[in-house]
């Protein structure tokens, strides 16, 4: 097994844009410790799932060389540009396309000049990888899947790394409660809309960061559903996926409010 | 200034794969044709455009998708190139639009005064969606015409259709009162499916009509039961059994631009004028016409 690190973090571009905003401080602090210890664990490649990246026809997986722009959040475009400039493993990304295939998951390559690529995704790998050295895997988020078969196509992902001899790290990039306020609010005043959604979402870290990986199973359901998470905390079955379940617990390196949705950034001890 | 005034509405719903069947110059990838039954009939909606020759096009786009409220291109030129995310095989333009910023402006405005959350985008280097290109291509291929470019705000799948949907109704409200205000001669474009589930694979060649049909007979027969009454101009049924459609076929117009375009229409029970009707990867898209210009209605007063 050659997975080196495992890490759920935050596609807002928020806290990336404006650090300095004290609510979203510690979000952008927990990046950088997340950023050091990814920097630690020399990772071949990042396997790296966005929930932003939304696909409907395939489960799509980059596979142009080097991706480089700007790109400008179709909410947030006031708080700023977001350039990137990403090297893909076309060799791994073919492999994951192959194998998700052999095994009835409909994948297909994407390799055009300007495709768009999502916040989260540009968020995520600058933020974890901001000397911009590492290379990654992109998978998409297809709207059809459920959290089954995105933790089976991760699993695809992680074991086509290993065939490849490849250490590798795992990252899934969403958010947790998804009520954002409705209403223009002062940033400085940012908190998690409701404290139900607070409740939840401090009670599924809790449970990851002890390791409780059948109880996590067991209320992840019905969290989805009355936090409204986003996207099903499908990124969490990109991490269980890809990891294959492999680690025991995690360190909660941040958890804090983007305009009332939850985020937080956590790194799973593998 | 004279009053504005709205010309008139089309519905002018946006699968890539129109422009992909056309291969205008502003496409890199090309095709052997295919969709010609709805590529004909934007034909005939650019014709009556044509002659309308309105200062503005106001679209509004379920593929700009906002959760802080709704809102508005707010820069004068925009250009880029715009790749589909989900269809980058048949759908790479290069496009540069004007905005009338003024108009969109006095939009924002109104729907403020309406107590919704309103917002201009102000950042030049913004990636306009590929719904707002492709309608806008398909109704108006020159691009000579300036445009305000509204997003689609997640209420109505947030929180439930018919909520979502009264938001609709005020920003179209909103809008025809900006358009007055401005005294702009203005059509107004909703960039909407109707029946929406689809097939989840494309044929080897996107292009291959034999594999082109409608998704399910359920889908089918919704479509043609609301396109029946758009024809008939019995609007007030179409928008009581919106919501029911909206569930059943999983239509487009959940997003709210056709809303959005009847109210600031005044929903008029003129009969609509259907271009044409086809399906695109199994999804049910009509291009129709309210001519409220022809009909003397441009200048009746919308309701309350
Ligand atoms: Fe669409």
């Amino acid at each position: 097994m050659t997975l080196a690190a495992a890490f759920l973090v935050p596609g807002s571009p928020l806290p990336y844009l404006r650090k300095d905003n004290p609510p979203w401080l510690g979000l952008a602090a927990g990046y950088e410790k997340a950023a050091r210890a990814l920097a630690a664990a020399r990772p071949d490649v990042v396997l790296l799932y966005s929930t932003q990246w939304m696909a409907v026809l395939d489960q799509l997986w980059q596979e142009r060389p080097r991706l480089q722009g700007l790109h400008v959040d179709e909410n947030w475009y006031e708080f700023g540009e977001l350039p990137f400039d990403l090297s893909i493993d076309t060799e791994l990304a073919q492999a994951c396309i192959e194998n998700a295939n052999a095994l009835g998951l409909h994948s297909k390559g994407v390799d055009y000049d300007a495709f768009p690529i999502d916040t989260g995704t540009i968020v995520a790998s600058k933020s974890l990888d901001p000397e911009g050295t590492r290379r990654f895997v992109l998978a998409a988020n297809n709207l059809y899947h459920d959290f089954e078969t995105t933790r089976r196509i991760a699993t695809i992902a992680g074991e086509a790394a290993s065939t490849q001899g490849k250490r590798f790290a795992a990252v899934g990039v969403g958010g947790l409660s998804g009520t954002i306020f409705r209403e223009e609010i002062d940033i400085a005043d940012d908190r998690i809309a409701s404290d139900e959604d607070d409740r939840w979402n401090r009670r599924m870290l809790s449970l990851l960061e002890k390791g409780e990986t059948q109880e996590v199973d067991r209320q992840c359901a019905e969290y989805v559903q009355a936090a409204k998470v986003d996207m099903g905390f499908k990124h969490l079955a990109w991490i269980q996926g890809a990891t294959g379940g492999r680690y025991y617990g995690a360190r909660i390196h941040a958890y804090g409010p983007t305009y009332g949705a939850g985020a937080a950034v956590v790194e799973f001890k593998v | 200034m004279a009053k504005g005034e709205i010309l008139a509405g089309y519905l002018a719903p946006h699968p890539p794969h129109l422009v992909y069947g056309e291969n205008p110059p502003q496409n890199e990838p090309k095709s052997e044709g295919g969709w010609e039954p709805l590529r004909w009939a934007y034909e005939h909606a650019r014709e009556s455009l044509d002659r309308l020759e309105p200062d503005v096009l106001l679209v509004h786009s379920p593929h700009w998708i906002t959760q802080l409220g709704h809102h508005f291109l707010g820069v004068d030129k925009l250009s880029g190139k715009s790749v589909d995310p989900i269809f980058p095989n048949l759908f790479r333009y290069t496009f540069a639009l004007d905005v009338d910023v003024e108009l969109a402006e006095a939009c924002c405005e109104k729907a403020r005064a309406r107590g919704l959350v309103a917002k201009m985008m102000r950042n030049p280097k913004f990636r306009v969606d590929y719904g707002t290109i492709t309608t806008l291509h398909m109704i108006r291929p020159q691009w000579d015409i300036p445009v305000v470019g509204i997003s689609a705000n997640n209420s109505p799948y947030y929180l439930t259709t018919e909520e979502g949907l009264e938001e609709m109704d005020l920003l179209g409200k909103a809008t025809r009162e900006a358009i007055e205000e401005t005294g702009r001669r203005a059509v107004l474009l909703a960039s909407n499916t109707l029946s929406h589930f689809h097939f989840q694979e494309e044929p080897p060649l996107p292009e291959d009509m034999s594999r082109e049909h409608p998704f399910s007979h359920e889908g089918y027969r919704w479509d043609m039961r609301i396109i029946e009454l758009l024809r008939q101009g019995r609007t007030d049924e179409v928008f009581d059994i919106l919501p029911q459609f909206i569930e059943e076929a999983f239509a487009e117009v959940k997003s709210g631009a056709f809303t959005w375009m009847f109210a600031a229409m005044g929903y008029p029970k003129l009969p609509g004028k259907l271009h044409g009707y086809g399906t695109v990867i199994g999804t049910g898209n009509a291009v129709m016409e309210w001519n409220l210009a022809e009909a003397g209605m441009a200048r009746a007063e919308a309701a309350a």
